[in-house]
């Protein structure tokens, strides 16, 4: 037994600076989770936005003085990967001591200020306790903008704000906004949703606030090392519980936005409480699929912390005992100027790599291959009729996919795997903002990996256009296939369809005349065991449920 | 001859029986053993004894009775364990599979062997039928009639007993759901129909076909459940419409209630949570924790600043349901609760009961399986020769043989196994504590365990020591607390209608006519009712939100005419909440009027809870015995005073070790725990 994998209680009080007993730690680690769930609330029901209101693609989050992830709002994981630099990047660049009570910094560098692109607009805020800095209370807005633009490299792909203040003591920093609203094509929508963001830091500030009021600001920032600490002793007791050894994974990336097929390769080294993942892809390219070191770490962490232990905080103690190293300027390390847009994609791929390599080392706590995208359909136009007549809008939606087969289970039905988890948008909802109908909605046939325990579908969607619109659809495995593991089968890949008077799209771009429909299908996820030992009463289900499963 | 108001709480395992005397107010209490087979003859044999015990009522002993409210937990049953109705569901083309779908999120973030909750309908049972509207209520494509036919003849040939009929936009305009039910229902006649528009007529596709669905899953059971109650209630001479308690803690007519059994889902522990409201409102504690914990599960709310959070929406069992409901959180907690030994060599406690038929093994009923009134049985904290102040004999030496089998497996001593089961269910309900105290940022160490229930007074001081709890309150009656609550409930009613204008002048008109509408809506109510002018109660709100968002806010609606005063009253009442909770407005954004609702509320008299100057009796006079108990505490069989609950008197303390016993609960005082009775006869007990 190692010793730090010694429960919280059998500490001896006095070796630690400020002796907590475990419930306080705890009812203050349940009282910071009910902060970010609750500045996250506020976010969605202030915001306009329907990326924000209804599909919730939105982050919220609590940090220490030092910019440490205190506690991270259940929401999307890849945003971690916008939030872990964003306060150092912040730091680096403004004195602590110009730093007063009303600041309100705004970035989306993938940069100069941590993001992993550019959408992802951070509103971090001090909060200051007894006159001195103690926290941020930090949020994240998927903000659907900047779209039908060129994805060389980032100069392309929007503004790049590095960490600025957008308020100064509580004064509105007019020019910044004013020059950050020029650049986009939803002004509106933009300040409205920055608003809530706005609105959700000032619930952080003063919840802290009074939780350090209640126990003191000391106890409330010795609990949070000590939840650091325990989310790193949990990592390390996990990690020490997986068999020692090095276990190599290798798969290819291959979507929409790539010409050729990206060989991708992790190997993971777990020896005693410690795990290494080395990534190996090429040199970075003029494509949206490039990802910074910090949506590596973000993906790393989310996929460790789901197999090890899904019950350790999401703090940055789980970080501790994990290395992760992958060469400068490559795809998977992505150096300026590269292009980031579409990284979701592969932070997906990326996530599936890492089951793989974990699969040979603990095959029963893993699942197949998931679907591995993240299914994007992106419409921009100009209102052709109506209040908003002449106005430009933009709407971009994620689509779920099949989930991957488990040790023991069929796997999910058209849900959102891995670093994202966004809602879709309610038909109702969809119609009533945007000139678009949907046509189906549904789980697609022929689409599950077939084996003992068969993939999840994946999800299809038809949007017809009532006005002209230009569109863009970004998918995964439209070559390659999701893998099954011991004999389970692939699944089906991710593909889209036009009507047939409809131009053909350069890529994965085109545009929709009022009329033309689209139908967009996500990929379904691999099986888990042969598909000869699936159960006669799993067969009997499937028949009568009309579900069929995809080709070899 | 006297007028009786009777509150009815039927659980999984015993039927409550509360009985006030409209004249005196005083309360009296009777208890018998549920029938889950059909719980409607418990209820009528026990309301049935109760009037012939207190009221002296024998032949149409119902006679006398004024009011009559029930709770029930028939709907919330069915619901965990998914033995609904088989259900058909018909929807758009296109469609079907958005009851699987939902919002397309994964069921845990990071947990990846989590499952999505049962999906109601199978998928051979969804049918998609060409029909279209659009947004602004307009025919796309005309409903495909034919095709409602064929999907109706094919539930017939599958013999579906409900049918949910969920199109988009019908809550925008109904026509083509209300022709689909009138196609089902011609072809169909038996079957429970709901369309989604009559139960949850508001936007967002997925959360109304959801209700709709449950709604559909639960009608048969409850439709057969109430018609049954009705008829023998009816039987007995009752001439009062009787009523059922509503999720919200608000009281429904049985018409109502079958038709919307989804509101009813909390409805057994909403009526626990407003009689503690009361209980502890008395006794001078605003902030509780309920725990009301009977045969089949544990309910948990936090009470702050005496009341209750009320909502909207909620996710139930798993399943998102629209329909105002309190804030209570239930786990597969209860007596009845199975113990067993899973794959992984752990000791599990729950979520299968074994109810009230065949019951724990001690009932000698044919269970074998230990359950967590075994494990009581056997450590001797319950009473090991009879229960229901020995109405009902009990077989240690079974519970004991079951028990001792588990133990054997475990490679455990006998007590402490028994011992064990109690520590495992004790986490489970201090897990569920916390999903309403710590989870929403509240410290239970604050607060003062309420226990009630059955089972509650046992466990609450075991419960209590894991949460760091510093008291705990058990109540007069804390078996009957349920039923108790319908006597101090008010007959509560909403009503809405969802109409989307901008708030301006031009407006008025649409505004007069929409508050006019629900206002009529609650004085129907009242009229049906049968509630005096005097005792009427109305309260309108306007939710409204500014152009482009999709959450509401909701302003109480100043007195006095519907003019442009009105409007500007409003839009500043907005604001100041836009203000409050936001910290801003959106100056120059247009504000929009959503949904127009009527709270009503009918007064009723309350049943009056007592209150006694402390008397100066030692606790000694209510001592009736002494029994054996097995305490962690001591590792062995401690001898522990028995306390007469009638007998305990304001002013009276004691320590533990030492029981309470009651016809319709046991309170456990652990050694090392100071107990006191409280001028209202509540036992509160102070843990070091």
């Amino acid at each position: 037994m190692n010793e730090l994998a010694t429960p919280a209680r059998a500490v001896p009080a006095q070796a630690k600076p400020t002796p907590l007993d475990p419930i306080t730690v705890e009812v203050i680690g349940s009282a910071l989770a009910s902060i970010v769930d609750e500045t996250g609330e506020t976010l969605v029901r202030a915001s306009y936005s329907t990326n924000i209101k209804e599909r919730r693609d939105c982050s919220t989050a609590l940090f220490d003085r030092e910019g440490r992830t205190l506690c991270q709002a259940e929401h999307i994981p890849i945003h971690l990967g916008s939030f872990i630099e964003f306060v150092p990047r912040l730091l680096a660049q403004h004195a602590l001591a110009d730093i007063a009570p009303g600041d309100v910094f705004i970035g989306n560098d993938a940069y100069e200020g941590g993001g992993t692109h550019l959408p992802d607009i951070v509103l971090a805020e001090p909060i200051f306790v007894d006159g001195a800095l103690a926290a941020w209370t930090v949020n994240l807005a998927h903000h659907s903008d900047f779209a039908d633009r060129g994805h060389a490299h980032i100069y392309q792909e929007g503004l790049r704000i590095p960490p600025i203040r957008l308020y100064r003591a509580g004064t509105l920093n007019q020019d910044v906004q004013d020059l950050i609203l020029l650049n986009c094509q939803v002004p509106r929508e933009r300040l409205s949703d920055l608003r809530a963001q706005m609105a959700a830091n000032r619930v952080g500030v003063q919840r802290f606030q009074a939780l350090c009021a209640r126990y003191g600001v000391d106890v409330v920032l010795a609990a949070g090392e000590a939840l650091l600490d325990y989310a790193e002793r949990k990592m390390r007791a996990g990690i020490a519980a997986l068999p020692d050894g090095r276990y190599a994974f290798e798969d290819v990336f291959d979507g929409l936005e790539t010409t050729e097929p990206l060989p991708l390769k992790v190997t993971v080294t777990i020896a005693g409480e410690t795990m290494a993942l080395d990534f190996e892809s090429p040199d970075q390219v003029r494509s949206p699929i490039n990802m910074t070191m910090t949506a590596l770490q973000a993906t790393t962490y989310y996929m460790v912390k789901s197999v090890v232990d899904p019950t350790v905080l999401p703090n940055a103690g789980l970080a501790r005992p994990l290395t992760i190293r992958a060469r400068t300027g490559s795809v998977l390390n992505c150096a300026h100027p590269a292009a980031v847009d579409g990284r979701v994609q592969t932070c997906q791929r990326v996530a599936d790599l890492i089951l793989g390599a974990l699969a040979q080392a603990v095959p029963d706590r893993v699942m197949a291959c998931t679907n591995s995208a993240c299914t994007v359909a992106v419409f921009a136009g100009s209102r052709e009729s109506g209040p908003q007549q002449g106005k430009l809008w933009i709407y971009l939606e994620t689509i779920g996919g099949g989930g991957g087969a488990r040790a023991g289970a069929d796997g999910l039905d058209g849900i959102h795997v891995h670093t994202t988890n966004t809602s879709n948008l309610p038909v109702e909802a969809l119609e009533l903002e945007y000139p678009l109908i949907l046509a189906r909605y549904e789980l697609v046939d022929g689409s599950a990996g077939a084996g003992q325990y068969r993939g999840g579908m994946g999800l299809r969607r038809v949007y017809r256009a009532t006005e002209d619109c230009w569109v863009k659809v970004d998918t995964s495995r439209v070559k390659s296939r999701s893998w099954g593991l011991q004999g389970g089968q692939a699944g089906g890949g991710g593909y889209f369809r036009l009507s047939p008077d409809t131009p053909p799209f350069d890529g994965s771009r085109g545009f929709l005349k009022r009329g033309d429909w689209l139908e967009v299908v996500s990929p379904g996820g691999g099986g888990f065991g042969a598909p000869g030992e699936r159960s006669p009463d799993l067969d009997a289900q499937d028949v009568r449920d009309g579900i069929t499963f995809a080709d070899r | 001859m006297r007028n009786w108001r009777v509150g009815v709480d039927s659980g999984g395992t015993f039927t409550d029986i509360c009985l006030i005397g409209e004249e005196d107010r005083a309360v009296q209490v009777w208890k018998v053993a549920s029938t889950p087979d059909d719980p409607s003859r418990g209820i009528a044999e026990g309301v049935r004894e109760a009037m012939g015990l207190y009221a002296d009522a024998e032949d149409a002993p119902l006679t006398p009775v004024r009011f009559l409210g029930h709770g029930t937990t028939v709907a919330t049953n069915a619901l965990i364990q998914h033995r609904g109705a088989r259900v058909g569901l018909i929807t758009t083309e296109g469609f079907r599979d958005l009851l699987e779908i939902g919002r397309q999120k994964r069921p845990s973030l990071y947990d990846i062997f989590a499952e999505k909750p049962l999906t109601l309908v199978p998928r051979a049972l969804r049918f998609g039928v060409p029909e279209r509207l659009l947004h602004d209520g307009s025919v796309e494509t005309p409903l495909d009639e034919d095709a409602v036919r064929e999907a109706a003849l094919a539930m017939k040939a599958d013999g579906v007993e409900a049918v949910a009929i969920c199109f988009l936009y019908a809550f925008v305009d109904p026509r083509h759901e209300q022709r689909a039910r009138e196609i089902v229902a011609g072809l169909l006649p038996d079957a429970f129909v709901c369309a989604s528009h009559e139960i949850a007529p508001e936007f967002r596709e997925f959360e109304r076909l959801m209700t709709a669905t449950v709604n559909a899953y639960l009608g048969p059971t409850m439709q057969r459940y109430i018609s049954r109650l009705q008829d023998r209630l009816t039987g007995l001479g009752l001439a009062a419409a009787p009523h059922l308690t509503l999720s919200n803690g608000g009281v429904s007519s049985f018409d109502g209630a079958a038709q919307a059994p989804v509101r009813t889902v909390l409805s057994g522990p909403s009526t626990g949570v407003v009689a503690a409201e009361a209980i502890g409102k008395q006794a001078g504690f605003a902030d509780l924790i309920t725990f009301d914990m009977g045969g089949t599960s544990s309910d948990v709310a936090l009470m702050h600043g005496g009341k209750t959070r009320q909502a909207n929406e909620a996710t139930v069992h798993g399943y998102p349901i629209k329909a105002p409901m309190l804030d209570i959180h239930t786990v597969g907690a209860g007596g009845g609760s199975i113990a067993r030994i899973d794959a992984g060599g752990f000791l599990k406690v729950g979520p299968e009961s074994a109810g009230a038929d065949p019951g724990p093994v001690c009932y000698g009923k044919g269970n074998r399986e230990p359950t967590v009134t075994d494990a009581n049985i056997v450590l001797q904290a319950l009473n090991p020769t009879h229960i229901l102040g020995g109405r009902m004999e009990i077989r240690r030496d079974l519970a004991e043989a079951a028990i001792r089998d588990m133990a054997e497996r475990l490679g455990l001593g006998v007590m402490e196994t028994a011992q064990g089961i109690i520590s495992v269910v004790t986490a489970n309900m201090a897990r569920a504590i916390r999903v309403v105290s710590v989870q929403r940022g509240y410290d239970p160490r604050d607060y003062v365990l309420m226990a009630f229930g059955g089972a509650g007074p046992l466990h609450a001081v075991r419960l209590a020591r894991e949460l760091e709890i510093g008291t705990v309150l058990v109540p007069r009656s804390p078996g009957t607390l349920c039923a108790l609550g319908l006597l101090l409930t008010d007959l509560q009613s909403s009503f809405a209608t969802t109409q989307l204008m901008p708030m301006h002048a031009a407006s008025l008109p649409a505004i007069e006519t929409a508050l006019a509408t629900v206002a009529a809506q609650a004085e129907d109510w009242f009229k049906a009712e049968g509630i005096g002018p005097d005792t009427r109660r109305v309260r309108l709100m306007v939710d409204m939100r500014y152009e482009g968002q999709n959450y509401e806010l909701s302003v109480p609606v100043p007195p006095g005419p519907v003019d442009a005063d009105m409007i500007a009253a409003l839009i500043a009442g907005f604001e100041a909440e836009h203000t409050r909770m936001y910290g801003f407005t959106a100056e120059g954004e247009q504000i929009n009027a959503v949904t127009f609702r009527a709270e009503a509320v009918g007064l009723i008299e309350k049943a009056s809870l007592p209150d006694a100057e402390p008397g100066d009796a030692t606790s000694e006079t209510a001592i009736t015995g002494s029994r054996e108990i097995w305490f962690p505490e001591t590792g062995r069989f401690t001898a522990s005073p028995i306390y007469d609950r009638d007998a305990l008197k304001p002013g009276m303390s004691f320590s533990g070790p030492a029981v309470v016993e009651q016809m319709d609960a046991t309170t456990l005082v652990p050694p090392g725990v100071d107990a006191r009775i409280d001028r209202a006869g509540n036992i509160v007990m102070g843990l070091k």
